[in-house]
């Protein structure tokens, strides 16, 4: 049985990082656990877990490593973060989501502060810029949430104007079809919605307007410093969880 | 590259060149006589789908009894007199002798020179007359009498420096200066012992010819074995342009002297019992299922190696195949995508109003399923229509060969050689998307039927496989060797029955694939001969003509109806749908060089015109109102809103708005009237679409208090603005159509009263057209010139692009920025039709506003800049045009090709570089060659004539086999069956005579 793990600390968010890892287990078929790492006192950590039934795990070391670690083991489908106050404090939003997320193969899971998320995950978007790592992004997510019954959105977003568009009504599905063949029967069922812009600007916008529960986009493994510019910006200004899948 | 199937040991005694298949086999012979188990083995090739030719020195009806009668269905014999006299064909209907090309050469001609080097001789004091008459009718015999016994050719050089004249060579050049001086241009002269020769031809010649005619058969010269016996003449200079070097096929020897080496020669010992072995090894390779070779040039052929595993929707699309009446594609043979395969039918649609589409038909090229990721190659050869395929390697290998017989449309044939364990699969596949499928077995063969809306397409296949243990029964890996043959059956108004289809599915596994293939093959060697463009300069340009070319010509049935959508027979892009594409950009072609298309393309407008007429009706109007984009049916399916490619949905207004295109099928007509003289059409369909779309435009115009003649509220071809008033290329289109209307109808009544003609006459005088005499530049619509003055060439980085989307629809709306030729497009649709010298204006003006984010566009810039002679951007848009799919500049190739792009590089080629328009029964020509050209070569067929044209920089060829009436650069020439040259006289063509 495979397990979506809640790795929660002592803030406010660790309630939102249950509920998101709650929904995603339910969806997903998975069991759900929440693991907190040691650095100074767990009692919030662990009153936020009892609150939903569970009883957190206490993993020690370094935070980062503690939850590669985790998150590598074979039964881990997904590990959720919370993050902490995107616009203040030392370290740059996310920074441990990102750490591990660079660190495993496994996806992760960040959720953002100040938001409520919802109890179920029913529509999963995801963001896609016509290269080839996005493209097994999607591969990646769709195999993950096969059965799962989500509502999939891809948003699909060029950067560069086109040099042609013939007749409109048309063009769209011409332009998608070697994208559908790509990736086969599994975007049967899938909504495409294209997009020319900015990749950030134009992924917010979707989350916008399709509202979805949870955002996947593709984060760069082995991870750095000057990799994933667009998730990252994503992620700062995203107001629902993002899952990032590692890509090569 | 070449394979004729898996690598494999040859037998020690045959050179590995030879250890392949060959397409063709020529047994050029010194003697006359054939023995009866090499001709048996000539049938037998020749029954077995070869092209087999035998030169040998004799009269072809003389060849024709030696060899005997022929198998059954057995493709025709070449056969010719090595000595000049003629070739013809053998077939199972009698022997058929082929036309030489003429050369202004007759015997008499050679008697003359003949007569005059005889003198020559007697001059120089020997005895010398002409040879008694030997029935040739392209060599004359000069006897002369030494006086003394000549052993060796150094005694007669010896008698004939003793006589005064220089030697062998002395007196071959003595008789060369002869032959010219009697008119004959290229002799050739023989010297021997007591005799010369003139003649028109020698055996290389014939040989060249017997090459050619295989070449017109659909063999290249590649595939083509020559198996000399005994010693002759080779054809070792270069060929002339029709085909290629002929250096290139495989030369064998067979003679008793193997220690004598002849450069490009293969030499063999054995005499006649090894040549009988060479060709018995050629039976043998076909008896055991061998596969063509991959030999197609590069100009001929597109070749793209898929090592990454990659699955490519856009290169699979390069790859379709289609017969004019079907059309496959999708990925490789064996793999794991088999769903991504698609089958589609000429005029077959499923579905209702917008979302009309192409039923998806049953599919016959999968073979089973393969591990995925395996590294493909394949290979289509353009000349042929065969598509090679090799997915995998070593022994896990599956290699084939396929295609669409272009000479029994509906008809799908595949090779495949495959591991012994891969299983095919079934001959027939359901299609893999939701459609009413029924399927069952009739006389033991199976068939699939699958229903659309009104129509349908059946499918039924046989297939037989035959195990091999390594290659051609040799030793090594057992591999299979799978033949299977499937007949499509389609309908667009009933059900096609299955019984029809089982049947044609049988009739044609009879044939076998090596019958199937030459009539496939020779089929399409037809269409190049009146169709093909040889651009000598630019090679892969060259091949992207070629490329484009091919799938036009696939894509357009020639009979019934053609519903030609934007991509034709190449994709499901586009739901196939019929827009003015089909009228503007690919019928011309098609008049041009296959008129019977042309004709079934203009069929699918007529029988759809009462439904045309009915839409005028409902739109409160006269006549006939054709769709903007249609289907089966003929109405209109153009959708009112959609997404475009930013998410926006926008609405779409074309259905209601470009009304251009109601001129735009009669102008289609015009053409093909002009082009074939088909005078049944032009007195029937053609006046009644001329007809009812003149009174269209004569209910839509209106004209105003001070006289002149207006259409309000139209979208032109530019797309970026909608809706303008008296788009001028809308208005001289119906100004056109009303007149011509009106002309046509002076000539009989026909139910067009003298007053309505007159009306015609009126309202085509004062519509307006938006031109202005000051600056020679017709003004788009109206109020164009007050919108922002934008210059998109200055503003954007690069063009094409899509101006609607880098500025925004508002600002494109307001901006003079246009999508593609506008006024433009009456320059290059009806030069006639616009003021005199108003190119130059009209493209300085628009072309550095035009976005080009219409695919369509590149290629009406080509062909205007050339012929405006400023060949620098011709070129650049020549090859955006070209290579649009090739490089799949649009990211939509995989939905299929842009069959109105082909149509428009075409059109920049014949039209803008070759300046060729038909009109008024004359064919028109005023070429240009820019400066990194070296030739340009058309072939049309115009009214009935076959004419090739060919464009060197200063001369000017053109051949036909009947005589046409010219306009070279303005002047009027008679052109002569045969060639009639021209050279560059300052801005002039002179005749050369």
């Amino acid at each position: 049985m495979t397990r979506v793990v809640a790795a929660i600390d002592n803030s406010a968010t660790a309630r939102s990082v249950l509920r998101v890892a709650r929904a995603a287990a339910t969806a997903f078929g998975a069991d759900l656990e929440a693991v907190h790492v040691l650095e100074d006192g767990h009692e919030t950590a662990a009153a936020s877990a009892a609150a939903v039934g569970l009883t957190l795990r206490i993993l020690s070391g370094e935070p980062a490593e503690a939850l590669t670690a985790e998150a590598d083991r074979a039964d881990v489908l997904a590990v959720v973060f919370g993050l902490r106050d995107r616009t203040s404090g030392p370290r740059p939003a996310g920074h441990l989501v990102l750490e591990v997320a660079g660190r495993t193969e496994t996806p992760v899971v960040g959720v953002p502060p100040d938001i409520v998320p919802s109890d179920r995950l029913s529509t999963l978007l995801v963001a896609m810029e016509g290269s080839t790592s996005s493209s097994e992004a999607l591969r990646r997510t769709l195999r993950m949430s096969a059965g799962a019954g989500l509502d999939l959105v891809v948003v699909h977003v060029d950067e560069d104007v086109p040099p042609f568009t013939d007749q409109v009504q048309h063009e769209s599905d011409a332009y998608l079809h070697e994208f559908v063949a790509r990736h086969g029967p599994a975007l049967r069922d899938v909504r495409i919605e294209l997009r020319i812009g900015a990749p950030s600007d134009e992924v917010l916008a979707a989350i916008d307007s399709v509202a979805p529960d949870l955002v996947a986009v593709g984060w760069p493994h082995p991870g750095g410093p000057d990799r994933g510019e667009v998730a990252r910006e994503i992620l700062t200004h995203s107001p629902v969880p993002l899952l990032l899948v590692p890509v090569p | 590259m070449t394979s004729g199937g898996p690598a494999a040991t040859p037998p020690p005694d045959l050179p590995p060149a030879l250890d392949r298949r060959f397409e063709g086999v020529l047994l050029w012979s010194s003697r006359p006589s054939l023995a009866v188990r090499t001709a048996r083995l000539l049938g037998d090739l020749a029954g077995a789908g070869a092209a087999v030719a035998w030169i040998a020195p004799l009269p072809a009806a003389s060849l024709a009894e030696r060899l005997g009668p022929l198998p059954p269905g057995a493709v025709p014999v070449l056969l010719a007199d090595g000595c000049g006299s003629g070739r013809a064909e053998l077939g199972s209907d009698g022997l058929h002798p082929l036309p030489s090309a003429p050369d202004g050469t007759d015997l008499e001609m050679l008697r003359t020179a003949a007569g005059a080097v005889a003198d020559r001789l007697v001059r120089h004091g020997l005895a010398a007359r002409l040879a008694p008459d030997a029935g040739s009718t392209a060599a004359v015999s000069v006897e002369f009498s030494p006086g003394v016994r000549l052993s060796s050719r150094a005694d007669l050089k010896r008698l004939l420096f003793d006589h005064g004249l220089r030697g062998i060579v002395g007196l071959a050049d003595a008789a060369t200066e002869e032959a010219r001086a009697a008119g004959v241009v290229d002799v050739r002269v023989a010297v021997e012992r007591g005799r010369v020769v003139l003649a028109t031809a020698d055996a290389g010649d014939v040989a060249l010819e017997v090459a050619t005619d295989l070449w017109r058969r659909g063999v290249d010269i590649r595939s083509l074995l020559v198996l000399l016996d005994g010693t002759t003449g080779l054809p070792r200079r270069a060929a002339p342009v029709v085909v290629p070097d002929v250096r290139e096929a495989t030369f064998v020897l067979v003679d008793g002297s193997a220690d004598r080496e002849r450069p490009g020669i293969q030499t063999l010992t054995g005499g006649a019992e090894r040549v009988r072995y060479v060709l018995s090894c050629q039976l043998r390779l076909r008896r055991h299922r061998a596969l063509p070779a991959r030999v197609a040039p590069a100009e001929w052929s597109l070749e793209t190696c898929d090592d990454d595993g990659r699955p490519s929707a856009a290169r699979d699309a390069l790859f379709a195949l289609a017969d004019g009446w079907v059309g496959t594609g999708g990925p490789p043979l064996a793999g794991d995508r088999v769903d991504r395969v698609w089958t589609v039918a000429n005029a077959v649609y499923d579905g209702e109003g917008p979302a009309t589409h192409l039923l998806p038909g049953p599919v016959p090229f999968a073979l089973g399923t393969a591990e995925p990721d395996r590294p493909v190659v394949r290979l289509l050869d353009l000349r042929t229509g065969l598509l090679h395929e090799r997915s995998g390697s070593d022994g896990s290998a599956v290699e084939s060969v396929r295609f669409l017989s272009l000479d029994r449309p509906t008809t799908a044939v595949v090779r495949a050689s495959v591991p012994g364990g891969h299983r095919t699969g079934p001959p027939v596949h359901e299609p893999h998307t939701g459609v009413r499928v029924e399927s069952g077995v009739l006389s033991g063969t199976r068939w699939v039927r699958v229903s659309g809306a009104t129509g349908g397409i059946a499918a039924a296949g046989l297939q037989s496989r035959a195990v091999v243990a390594g290659t051609h029964g040799r030793d090594g890996p057992r591999r299979a060797v799978v033949d299977r043959v499937v007949a499509l059956g389609t309908a667009t108004d009933m059900l096609p029955g299955e019984a029809e289809v089982v049947d044609a599915a049988s009739r044609a596994a009879a044939i076998g694939f090596d019958g199937l293939l030459a009539s496939h093959r020779r089929a399409w060697a037809r269409r190049w001969e009146d169709a093909d463009i040889l651009l000598e300069g630019d090679d892969a340009l060259q091949r992207a003509i070629r490329f484009s070319l091919f799938h036009l010509m696939g894509s357009v049935a020639d009979t019934g109806e053609a519903a030609v959508g934007a991509r034709g027979l190449t994709g499901t892009g586009y739901s196939g749908h019929v827009f003015w594409d089909a009228d503007a950009f690919v019928l011309p072609f098609l008049a041009a060089t296959h008129p019977a298309s042309a004709r079934a393309m203009l069929e699918y407008r007529v029988r759809r015109l009462p439904v045309a007429i009915a839409a005028a009706r409902a739109l409160g109007r006269d006549g006939a109102h054709f769709p903007w984009e249609s289907a089966h049916t003929g109405e209109d399916v153009t959708p009112t809103s959609a997404r475009d490619r930013t998410g926006k949905v926008v609405p779409i207004r074309t259905g209601q708005l470009e009304e251009h295109i109601v001129a735009q099928v009669p102008l289609a007509a015009d053409t093909y009237v002009e082009w074939s003289g088909d005078r049944k059409f032009e007195r029937g369909p053609y006046r009644n679409l001329l007809v009812e779309t003149a009174r269209y435009w004569a209910s839509r115009i209106r004209v105003e208090p001070d006289g002149t003649g207006h259409i309000y509220g139209v979208i032109g071809p530019d797309e970026y603005h909608e809706p303008v008033d008296d788009n001028a290329c809308t208005n001289v289109l119906a100004r056109w159509n009303l007149n011509r209307a009106a002309e046509l109808f002076d000539e009989g009544s026909d139910g067009v009263s003298v007053a309505e003609r007159s009306r015609w006459r009126d309202l085509a005088a004062g519509l307006y057209d938006g031109y202005d005499g000051d600056t020679g530049v017709y003004e788009q619509f109206a109020g164009f010139h007050r919108l922002e003055p934008l210059i998109i060439a200055e503003v954007a980085e690069r063009r094409p692009i899509a101006a609607d989307l880098l500025l925004g629809p508002d600002r494109t709306h307001g901006a003079q920025v246009i999508k593609q030729a506008d006024v433009l497009m009456l320059h290059h649709l009806v030069p006639d039709q616009v003021v005199p010298g108003s190119l130059e204006p009209n493209l300085r003006f628009y072309e550095r506003r035009t976005a080009h984010g219409s695919s369509l566009s590149p290629a009406i810039y080509a062909s205007l800049l050339a012929r405006a002679r400023d060949f620098e951007p011709a070129l650049d848009a020549l090859r955006t045009a070209a290579f649009l799919d090739l490089d799949d500049l649009t990211g939509s190739s995989s939905a299929g090709l842009h069959l109105a792009t082909m149509g428009g590089v075409w059109q920049a080629l014949a039209f803008g570089f070759g300046g060729l328009r038909a009109r008024s029964g004359r064919l028109h020509l005023d070429p240009v060659l820019p400066p990194t050209w070296s030739a340009l070569e058309f072939r049309v067929r115009f009214r009935g004539a076959a004419v090739r044209i060919r464009k060197e920089h200063a001369h000017l060829s053109v051949t036909t086999d009947r005589p046409v009436d010219l306009v070279v650069s303005g002047k009027a020439v008679t052109g002569d069956r045969g060639t009639t040259r021209f050279r560059r006289h300052g801005p002039d063509w002179e005749e050369e005579r």
